[in-house]
């Protein structure tokens, strides 16, 4: 049987790329191929099926694909590149350096290998694939001479659940909840967004409170700092910091958001713009990267940073029901667009499989 | 685009709407302009902010050190970390100073080449930013851009048949001419006295509305800056101007601009008319001109003569008019009084307007 295998350096539960990995598994599988997942790191909690990418170099043939999933740098993409199989790589974007710098400087010296990694890539690699249209046009940037974009595949089954009731309960009463879910990362900008939360409570909603789902683990300096700010702002109390959650927990702050807000000014793709779409909560966004072409006119799309507009925009599609019905019926509307079956045979024709 | 369509036009005008308010009734103040930029604490600014005004950070960044704490927090093994580190640092420190010492250099020189601390001081795009809104905004204040010029012209811009008069003497000047440009065309008054006798002509005006209302006429008429109107257009392109009350609303340097303009654009032989209030009048020029705070500055008579023959025009003469309503009575016996009260007349109510009048040199 010939075979499709996969290969990021870090699977971990709960993380987009990860489950658009294994949700990819089961389709190569349905249509008859052997299919596995191989990383360096298995984070706990994550799929048991996992395999060590060190199989790979026992077990891949010249006619199975390899499909290389590129977020960071990592000296393994070097070696698997080399592989006698047909080699595609999935671009999920890296995070450009300038956004750790003084900050991480670990993270920002992977961030410097990445980008050169990806171009030392190019002449090994027989297609090159962007989860997004920003992708696509930096693979070609980058040296690439086939490429082609097709769209993370999320199963949106997965979150036909019930909410989780504590989080309901907590969020149960206040008026005014802002959410942004992503890791905590400088190029997310969560700084922006406890400013904005800043302005709010001045000058629109003294309640309103600011949700920031996501792991803190990878970037303890910025988190710290972020804490500070919001102690500097006043609003310590307001910004509300999850860490990661579970699914349900996720869908319960999802559900209950007043709004989904993203100032982020880096996103390869933006998972979450569409999890909010999916869940009925109304999206308001700066341009910036990828988000543009994944919300596509389903969301309020700021064309600058101005964090008084960006406030004042959440107040609107929280209180005017008009338009809040409207932006969450265009949400719906949007994430039919990333039908998993439909995403499943783009993905299918595209790898010629 | 998705088949749900929202109104995305109307919701950010509306949030503007919102924002504008509340900076009205001063909830928007510069109190919360002040937290939204409050710097994250613990630390130096997200370099990718910097990388918005390189130059200002760069300045700044030159007179930083690198700051390092070895002190570990770890329990129990943190001493023993730290510890490590210092003896680290002490074995590095000789073979760091002269990697820093060989950057410091490369640092100074570097700047000293693109003069970065001689020339720009930090946050040097926000300043220039600022500098440049406020200069916009001087201009702006300075002709007082923002009166309703609609209201003005209806209390102090003239009545239209008193208008016509003046205009009537210089409608014959372009007799048989195909294509005379009015400048600062107005109502179109002026226009449609050239039309009535049949001779080619068209305006430009900078507000939008009086081109509304001339095009309503059946006028032909653009919105433009003037100046910007005669340097695009093409070699003897026209057959004669006329410009009434421009020249005083205009900067000295860019009255000249204009005449070399004309003297590219127009036909040889062709008529230039430009009409402005009467500087030798000190009525005028005590009240009457500042009527108009879109007024800059008064132009003598021999003044704007001279800019007309330096520049090349022939012909050039003056010609007063507009005589003004209140005068000295000169029906005086004493003929050493009415020569005083004559002068007296010339001197402080001589007559509020004055044309210079000039042509194209033939070929």
């Amino acid at each position: 049987m010939t075979a499709v295998h996969q290969f990021h350096p870090v699977l971990a539960p709960g993380d987009a790329m990860s489950d658009h990995v294994f949700a990819l598994r089961a389709r190569f599988r349905e249509w008859g191929y052997a299919s596995e997942a191989y990383a360096v790191e298995a984070k706990p909690g994550v799929d048991g099926e996992t395999r060590s990418y060190r199989e790979l170099f026992r077990s891949v043939r010249p006619e199975d694909t390899l499909v290389l999933h590129f977020s960071m740098g990592h000296e393994v993409f070097d070696e698997l590149a080399k592989l006698p199989a047909r080699r595609v790589l999935v671009f999920h974007n890296v995070t450009p350096p300038e956004f750790f710098v003084g900050l991480n400087p670990h993270a920002a010296a992977h961030a410097r290998l990445g980008i050169r990694q990806l171009q030392r890539l190019a002449p090994s690699i027989d297609l090159a694939v962007g989860v997004s249209e920003f992708n696509r046009r930096a693979l070609e940037a980058a040296g690439y001479a086939r490429t082609a974009c097709v769209p993370i595949l999320v199963d949106w089954s997965r979150y036909a659940i019930d909410p989780d009731a504590e989080v309901r309960a907590l969020l149960a009463g206040i008026h005014s909840k802002l959410l942004f879910v992503g890791r905590i990362s400088p190029n997310k900008r969560q700084d922006e967004l406890i400013r904005m939360l800043a302005y709010y409570r001045r000058c629109i909603d003294p309640e309103a409170i600011l949700v920031l789902v996501g792991s803190h683990r990878d970037q303890p300096q910025y988190y710290a700092r972020l804490r500070a700010l919001a102690d500097a702002l006043g609003v310590a109390s307001a910004v509300r910091f999850t860490g990661p959650v579970s699914l349900p927990q996720l869908v319960a702050y999802y559900r209950a958001a007043s709004c989904f807000v993203s100032l982020s000014e880096h996103e390869g793709f933006g998972v979450p713009l569409l999890e909010a779409m999916f869940l009925g909560a109304p999206v308001v966004a700066l341009d910036a990267a990828a988000v543009g072409e994944t919300v596509d006119g389903a969301a309020v799309l700021l064309p600058r940073k101005d964090l008084a507009e960006a406030a004042e925009a959440c107040a609107l599609v929280n209180e005017d029901l008009g338009w809040r019905a409207a932006l969450v019926d265009a949400g719906h509307e949007r994430v039919r667009a990333f039908d998993p079956d439909r995403t499943a045979r783009r993905t299918k024709d595209v790898l010629g499989l | 685009m998705s088949d749900a369509q929202v109104d995305l036009d109307a919701i950010l005008t509306e949030v503007r709407e919102r924002v504008r308010r509340k900076r009205e009734r001063g909830i928007y103040g510069a109190d919360v302009e002040a937290l939204l930029r409050t710097d994250l604490p613990g630390g130096r600014r997200l370099l990718s902010d910097d990388m918005k005004d390189p130059v200002g950070a760069l300045a700044e960044a030159l007179d930083e050190d690198a700051v390092y704490d070895p002190t570990s927090h770890k329990r129990v093994v943190g001493p023993l970390i730290t510890a490590a580190r210092r003896v680290l640092i002490g074995l590095l420190r000789w073979w760091m100073a002269a990697i820093l010492d060989r950057q410091e250099r490369i640092n100074r020189l570097l700047a000293a080449t693109y003069d970065v601390e001689g020339r720009l001081a930090p946050r040097f795009g926000e300043r220039l930013a600022r500098l440049e809104r406020e200069w916009r905004q001087w201009r702006e204040h300075e002709v007082a851009a923002n009166l309703h010029s609609v209201y003005f012209q209806a209390r102090f811009g003239g009545d239209e048949s008193v208008i016509r008069e003046q205009s009537e003497q210089f409608a014959g000047l372009f007799a048989g001419r195909k294509r005379v440009l009015d400048l600062g065309c107005g109502r179109g008054i002026f226009l449609q006295l050239l039309a009535d006798r049949g001779v080619g002509g068209y305006g430009v005006d900078m507000d939008e509305r009086m081109v509304a209302r001339c095009r309503e006429r059946g006028l032909e008429a653009f919105a433009q800056e003037g100046l910007a109107h005669l340097e695009s257009l093409p070699p003897r392109s026209i057959d004669g101007v006329y410009a009434r009350h421009i020249a005083e609303h205009v900067l000295p340097g860019d009255l000249v601009a204009m005449l070399r303009a004309l003297r590219r654009a127009l036909q040889p032989g062709a008529p230039v008319v430009f009409v402005t209030p009467n500087a030798a009048s000190l009525s005028v020029t005590g009240h009457t001109f500042w009527l108009d705070p879109g007024h800059l500055r008064p132009i003598p008579p021999e003044l704007f003569s001279f800019y007309l023959e330096v520049e090349g025009f022939t012909g050039v003469a003056v010609r007063t008019f507009q005589p003004s309503e209140e005068r000295l009575d000169e029906n005086v016996g004493d003929p050493k009084v009415r020569e005083n009260v004559r002068l007296l007349n010339r001197t402080l109510f001589g007559d509020r307007d004055y044309a210079v009048v000039g042509y194209q040199p033939d070929a």
